[in-house]
Parts: structure tokens; sequence; C-alpha cells
């Protein structure tokens, strides 16, 4: 008994010096990285693009379900957006709130015919509406699929050759798709491109914008701003190099209509479609030996309300978490499968055993120590160190994605903000991380095949965030 | 060595890059004070002067003065920015008076860095700085490996004419992604004259692979004497040539126009098809009202869409020619004319954008 509890206690150890060197490997790739981005982010020379004809026409597609308190304010915020040729699809997923209602009284909407094809089945659409208001508007409204269904809805309705899907609950800053479009405008073979979404709780906004970047002064949000700036500013762009960004944000994405049209679009049955879609892509255009890249770019932002309650934010968790466990397992032909280069090679088996398992091997590291320690196996001097040095590194990434916040973006300019950044960064490891793992956990044990799931979520609103 | 050696090993390690971290972050924001509180004033100072030199009641002296007070990229930022809001002469003057200063010959001499980003410094400033004594130089960055670089360096186009810049830039421009080459098309269309030229030279060469770009930019242009050059490759064996090519006919009122269109609108490709029916709504040519009245029962959505569209444009000719075909026997065209009578005004000429 004593030799299995020294040899899983081994085995742990082996997997946390593993998981964190590459998380290491990711740190240090995310330093030349942003250096380039940010260099590139300073020199873009925004009056001259927007005058240009190069700018590639976009649609952006906005699903909505029960968003009646948000949604005047999400569209308006986008209808505002610095972009010369975009127009917004509105998808109405069958809301059982007034959301549809928030929306003719709006933007006054009027009933038109539908003039494209169903290239994606869809539930069925009830009516199709344009706006005598803002004659870039359009509107959906269908009966209830879900999410996914709700974009394929949108990508249909489409007319322009890039989608970008935005959360309803989402602000997007006004020159944040000029920036999206950066790299299509430096020639790259871009498939999709995501920037940052951060935390809007706490931030003052008025009239669907940002006005003023603070961090929430209540330790749930506080810590998911430093979650967030982690899984951004260097998990994903420390992936950039690594070329398998698995993960382009379901808030704030930018995509070729025509590869996601070429897949499918999105999976209606799936829990976490951003997920799928992008592993989805990778599959199609390596199997195909398209060139092409799924890049992050940190500067373009969008701004998001997070679960301010643990009963939503571990229902959040779970849904995430439940979703990377489908997705690993339905596309387990890509692990370590060379034909799909870099993504079979590492991302996946990353996202299979760093991210997806993380939680599992967690919890029974907690649990084998506990025996070991009643068994006497292990000293509790050295079980102490082992987590002492776990929780130092959870804090020392955190840390670094608020030095990599600092030397670029400086979003956060008032020291209060800055001290407590730090603070939720140290504290982040003192329980949240380990209700964190909890949720998930339940995620393994949560029977599977739902549908059309929407994640709901207890919202505020944007301008009341502040008070 | 023990595991528990090496873990104590790696939680000092820790905490001394946790005191690092923290120590950077206050360095950082420290730091970042001092630069605000050096460079605003002089930031300041120098969109005072410019005002004042673009309103005439400063002389390029004291611009010069000021901007050299500020670090080079602030420097050239402020040129950039302010180079879109001063007549073309005045700004000529100062780009002239440049030449002399010592941190303009610093930017200059960067052309050649290993350093992209210092490439792209030079590339922003001579895109509004340029004198002609910069074509070799700007002929240096429009062939820069990196993107950010050449697509700096091509605005210079904007403002400088030249034949040796251009001829760079058109050469460069099929090999450009779809963006980008739209982006340096944009540029090219200043220097018209030339491009003509060049144009009516690389249209003529039917083997040239970037034959469909030229086209797609010759299109843009909608220059008249290019016309006779685009009917010509009516019949090119290449879809994306024929495609342009339809694209580009419906800027061109000519009878040429009209044949080579009425050839297209029967091609066996459907974006051809699609082309050329919106090309042929553009020309609005009564003769052609029975074709497109034929074209509605294309087999293809788009082509029906963009014929239906195109009739709309007849008048009422061609809004009796829907009408005709709403009551039709074939179904897909009494589909297609229904629902093209029933856009708004306002979705019809969004269709038409």
């Amino acid at each position: 008994m004593s030799e299995l509890i020294r040899d899983a206690n081994f085995a742990i150890l082996v997997y946390f010096l593993a998981l964190n060197s590459f998380y290491a490997l990711l740190l240090v790739l995310s330093i030349p990285e942003i250096w380039e981005q940010t260099r590139l982010a300073e020199d873009d020379d925004f009056q001259r693009l927007m005058q240009s004809d190069a700018l590639p026409p976009i649609t952006i597609l906005v699903p909505a379900y029960n968003e009646q308190k948000t949604i005047e304010a999400s569209v308006t915020a986008i209808l505002a957006l610095h972009y010369r040729n975009y127009e917004v699809v509105v998808v109405n997923d069958g809301s059982k709130d007034g959301t549809l209602e928030a929306l003719r009284h709006a933007f006054d909407l009027y009933e038109v015919p539908r003039t494209y094809p169903e290239t994606i089945p869809t539930k069925p659409l009830r009516a199709l509406y344009r706006s005598r208001a803002r004659t870039k508007l359009v509107v959906i409204d269908k009966e209830n699929g879900g999410k996914a269904d709700s974009l394929n809805a949108a990508i249909n309705a489409s007319r322009f050759p890039l989608v970008i899907a935005v959360d309803a609950d989402t602000l997007i800053e006004p020159d944040a798709l000029l920036r999206l479009t950066r790299p299509f405008l430096l020639g790259r073979r871009i498939a999709a491109v995501g920037g940052t979404v951060r935390v809007a709780n706490g931030c003052v906004v008025k009239h669907g914008q940002v006005m003023d970047a603070r961090v929430p002064r209540r330790l749930l949000a506080g810590v998911q701003v430093v979650e967030y700036l982690r899984a951004f500013l260097f998990g994903r762009l420390g992936w950039n190099r690594l070329g398998g960004n698995l993960i382009i944000s379901g808030a704030f994405g930018l995509f070729r209509k025509d590869h996601l049209l070429a897949v499918g679009g999105y999976d209606a049955t799936s829990i976490v479609e951003d997920l799928d879609l992008v592993v989805r892509l990778h599959r199609y255009l390596r199997s195909r030996k398209v060139r092409y890249e799924i890049p992050f770019i940190p500067d373009p932002v969008a701004w998001t309300e997070v679960p301010e309650s643990l009963r939503v934010l571990a229902r959040q968790r779970g849904r995430w978490q439940r979703g990377l466990v489908a997705a690993m397992w339905q596309y387990r032909g890509m692990l370590f499968n060379p034909r799909y280069g870099r993504v079979g090679m590492i991302a996946v088996p990353f996202y299979t055993f760093g991210e997806m398992l993380a939680p599992l091997i967690e919890v029974f590291g907690y649990g084998v120590t506990l025996v070991g320690l009643a068994l006497g196996v292990v000293n509790v001097s050295f079980a102490l160190l082992f987590i002492l040095v776990a929780w130092g590194y959870g804090m020392l990434l955190s840390l670094w994605a608020v030095v990599l916040e600092e030397v670029s973006f400086h979003r956060y300019r008032r020291l209060g903000d800055l001290v407590r950044l730090v603070l939720f960064a140290t504290l982040e490891n003192f329980g949240y991380h380990q209700c964190a793992v909890w949720w998930r956990l339940g995620a393994f044990f949560t029977p599977r095949g739902r549908k059309h799931v929407w994640g709901e979520m207890t919202r505020r609103g944007f301008e009341t965030a502040t008070k | 060595m023990t595991a528990r050696h090496f873990l104590a090993v790696v939680a000092v390690v820790q905490g001394v890059l946790l005191a690092a971290l923290l120590i950077l972050i206050v360095l950082n924001r420290w730091f970042r004070l001092r630069r605000r509180a050096r460079n605003n004033p002089r930031q300041l100072a120098v969109e005072g002067v410019m005002q004042r030199w673009a309103l005439g009641q400063a002389d390029e002296r004291g611009v010069l003065a000021q901007l050299a007070r500020l670090p080079v990229s602030l420097a050239v930022d402020a040129l950039v920015t302010w180079s879109s809001r001063v007549p073309g002469d005045r700004w000529r003057r100062l780009a002239g008076a440049l030449e002399h200063e010592w941190w303009a010959r610093l930017v200059r001499s960067n052309t050649n860095s290993g350093r992209w980003w210092k490439r792209l410094e030079t590339a922003r400033f001579l895109s509004v700085a340029a004198m002609p004594a910069d074509t070799a130089r700007l002929l240096k960055l429009l062939r820069d490996p990196h993107p950010a670089v050449h697509i700096a360096a091509v605005a210079t186009l904007e403002r400088v004419e030249s034949a040796a810049l251009a001829t760079a830039a058109l050469d460069r421009l099929p090999q450009l992604a779809p963006t980008v080459s739209a982006y340096y098309a944009g540029m090219l269309r200043r220097s018209r004259a030339t491009v003509v030229q060049l144009l009516l030279t690389r249209l003529s060469r039917t083997d040239d692979p970037a034959l469909a770009r030229l086209a797609e930019f010759a299109a843009r242009l909608q220059e008249p004497a290019l016309r006779e050059a685009l009917t010509a490759l009516a019949g090119h064996p290449d879809a994306e040539v024929r495609t342009q090519v339809a694209r580009a006919l419906g800027a061109f009122p000519h009878a040429e126009s009209l044949t080579a269109l009425t050839r297209l609108a029967g091609d066996a490709q459907w974006p051809v098809r699609a082309q050329a029916a919106r090309s042929l709504g553009m020309l609005a040519d009564p003769a052609t009202l029975p074709l497109l009245h034929t074209a509605l029962r294309d087999p293809d959505w788009w082509v029906r869409m963009r014929t239906g569209l195109a009739l709309t444009r007849f008048g009422s000719a061609g809004r009796n020619a829907l009408l005709a075909a709403e009551v039709g026997a074939d179904p897909s065209a009494r589909d297609m004319a229904r629902l093209v009578l029933g856009l708004s005004p306002q979705a019809l000429a969004e269709f038409a954008a």
C-alpha cells in the first residue's frame, strides 16, 4: 500500500513538473509575442486604414437569449463601432423575456422577407427584421435552438466574407474591429482571429462603452479579472508561437465565413461551441493541407460581465469543463496524430492531459497525500512544501499576467486597481482555485447529452454594474 | 538531491521570482509616470506649434525645434497625425526642412536596420516626409519581408508621384493577399497616369498568372482608357479573369461592353454570370432585357438574385419583367421575382452597394 502511495505521489510530482514546465514555456513565448503585438498596435495608422478600401467587410453575429436587460446597450455599442463596412445580425433565439420587444422598441424594427439561402440548417425562423433607425442592423427571430444554432442562423443571413461572433452581453471597444482585422491587413493567411475579453464588472460604462476600466472590489469578480488576464495575455499569446490556439473566444472571434460554411458552421449539439468550432477548423484545414493561422491578438478588447455569485460561476465553469471533455473525446483521433502537425502533437495533448485531466489529478493528489499522511508514508513537512510550491507557482503565473498587462496595455491606471490586481492574483490560490477545481471535477460526473445550452446567467446590466 | 531538497530549491526560486515581479510592477509604474511627466508637456508643445504653423502663425523652425525635443517614435507619430491636416505645399516645405534634422537622418539610416520595428518607423516617417532622394530607400522598404513595413512604405504613394515606386508597387500587388492588395490599389490610384500605362502593358499579356488580380485592380480604377484592354479579356480561359472583366465592364456604357457582357451572361461559371447580370443592370440597356428575363430562370440562386436586382434598374420595363415572372410558369423565377419585388428601396440600395 505504502509503495503504491509513494508511486502515486511520484507520478503526481512528475505530472506537476511537466505541466508547469509547459506553462513556463508559454510564459516565455508570450514575451516576444506581446512585444511584437504591442509594436504593431502602436504603429497602426487607423485614420489611413479607416479611409482605405482594404478593410474587409464584416458581419457581426449577435446571438441573444433572455438578454432583455443588456441587449439595447450591447447593440448600440456594436453599432457605434469605428469601422467602415459592416452589418450586425442579431438573433433572438426564442427568448422567454422581452428581448425582441426591447430590440423592436429601441431600433424601430420592421419585418422584411428573407433574401438568402439556408446554407446551414437551423431551427425555423419566425421573422426577419430590419431597422428604420439603423440601416446596418438585421434582426432574426427564430425558435429556440441554442447559441450555436443562433450563430448558424446569423451566418446564413450574413452577406460579408468575415464574420465575428459577439455575445449580446459583451461590449466591444469602438476600434476593436479595426484592430482585429490587422492580421488580415498584414496579408497573413488567417482562418480565424481572436481578441481579448476583459471583465466589465466594476468598470464605469456609459452609452454601451467602458469609459473607465476598474478592477472590481468584490473578490469573486476581482479574481476573475486576473484569471482572464492570465488566460488571454500569456496563455493564448504563448500558443500563437506554438501554432495551435484551440480556443477563439465565442464572445469575440473573427472567422472567415467560407471556412465556417465548409465545416458546417457551429455544432448545435456542442456545449462549448467555440472550442468545438476551432478544433474542427484545425482538423479540416490541416487534413486538406491548407496553409492557415488562427492567432490571438491582444489589443482588440471586448468587455463582458462575469458571474458574481458562486452558484452561477459554478454552473459556468462546469459547462466549460463538460464542453472541454466532450470536445477532447470527440476529436480524440487528433491526439498525437502527426497528420495534424503541432495541433495534433502539442495543442490537443496539452488540452487533454493538461487542461481536461488537471482537476481529476489535482483532487487525486490531495486524496493520495491525505491517505499518505494518515498512513505515515508521506511526511507532513514534505506535503506542506509541495502545496506551497504548487500554490506559489499559481501565484507566479497570475502575477506574470499582471506584469504583462502593466508593461503593455496598462488599462487599469489607478494605483488602487493595481494593488487590487496584485492582491487578487495572490488570493486566487487560497480557496477560489480549489472551488474551481471542484466545479470542474463535477463535469466528469454530469450526464451528457444536454442540448441547446445557453449557460444561463443572472445579469445586472452594464450601466448598473458599477453601482 | 532528494525530492524535498528539490522542492525547497523551487520554493526559494519562486519566492525570489515573486519578489522580482512585484518590484518590476512598481518600477514599471514609476518609469511610466516619469516618462509621461517628461513627454506630455513636449507633446502638447508640438501640438501647439503645429496648430500655429498650420494656421500660418509660426514658422517651420519652431516646429522642427519642438519635434527634436520629442523621442523619435513620438515625433514620427506626430508627423503622421498632422500630415493629413496640413495642405500639401506647406507639408512639402516641412518635409524638405526635415531632411537636415539629425533625428530625421537617423530615422532614414534605419532603412537597413536588422530590426523590423526600426524599419517600420522609417517607412512610416517616409510615408509622410519622403523627398525625391528617398526613392532608393523606399524601393528597398517596398520589398521588405515584414508586411507592416512594406504596407507603411506604400502609403508614400499618397504624397509622392514616382513612376519607379508605382511600378514597384504594381509589380508586387498581384502577389499580395486580397486585403493588402486592396490597400496597395487604394494607394496606386493616386498615381493614375503612371498606373494606367503600366496596366495597359500588363493586361495585354494574356498568359500572365497575375492577370485576374490586375483585372480586379483595373476594375477598381474605372478608367475609360482601360476599357478596350478589359473587353479583350472577356474570352480568357481563366474564370476569375472573366469574372473581373464582367464586373469592370459595368462601369463602361459602350456597345462593345454590351456585346462582351451578353456573352459572359451565358458563361459556364455562375460567378461570371452573376457579375455579368449585375453589370448589365448597371448599364440598363433596353436591348438586354430579354436576356435578363431568361437569366431569371438560371439554375443558380445568386445569378437569379443578381438578375432580379439588375431588372429593378431598368425602371418600369424591368418591373414589368419581374411582374411577368412573378406569375410565370417557372417556379424559381417566380420566387425570385416575388422576393425582389418585396424588397424595400433601402434594401435595394444596400444590395446595389
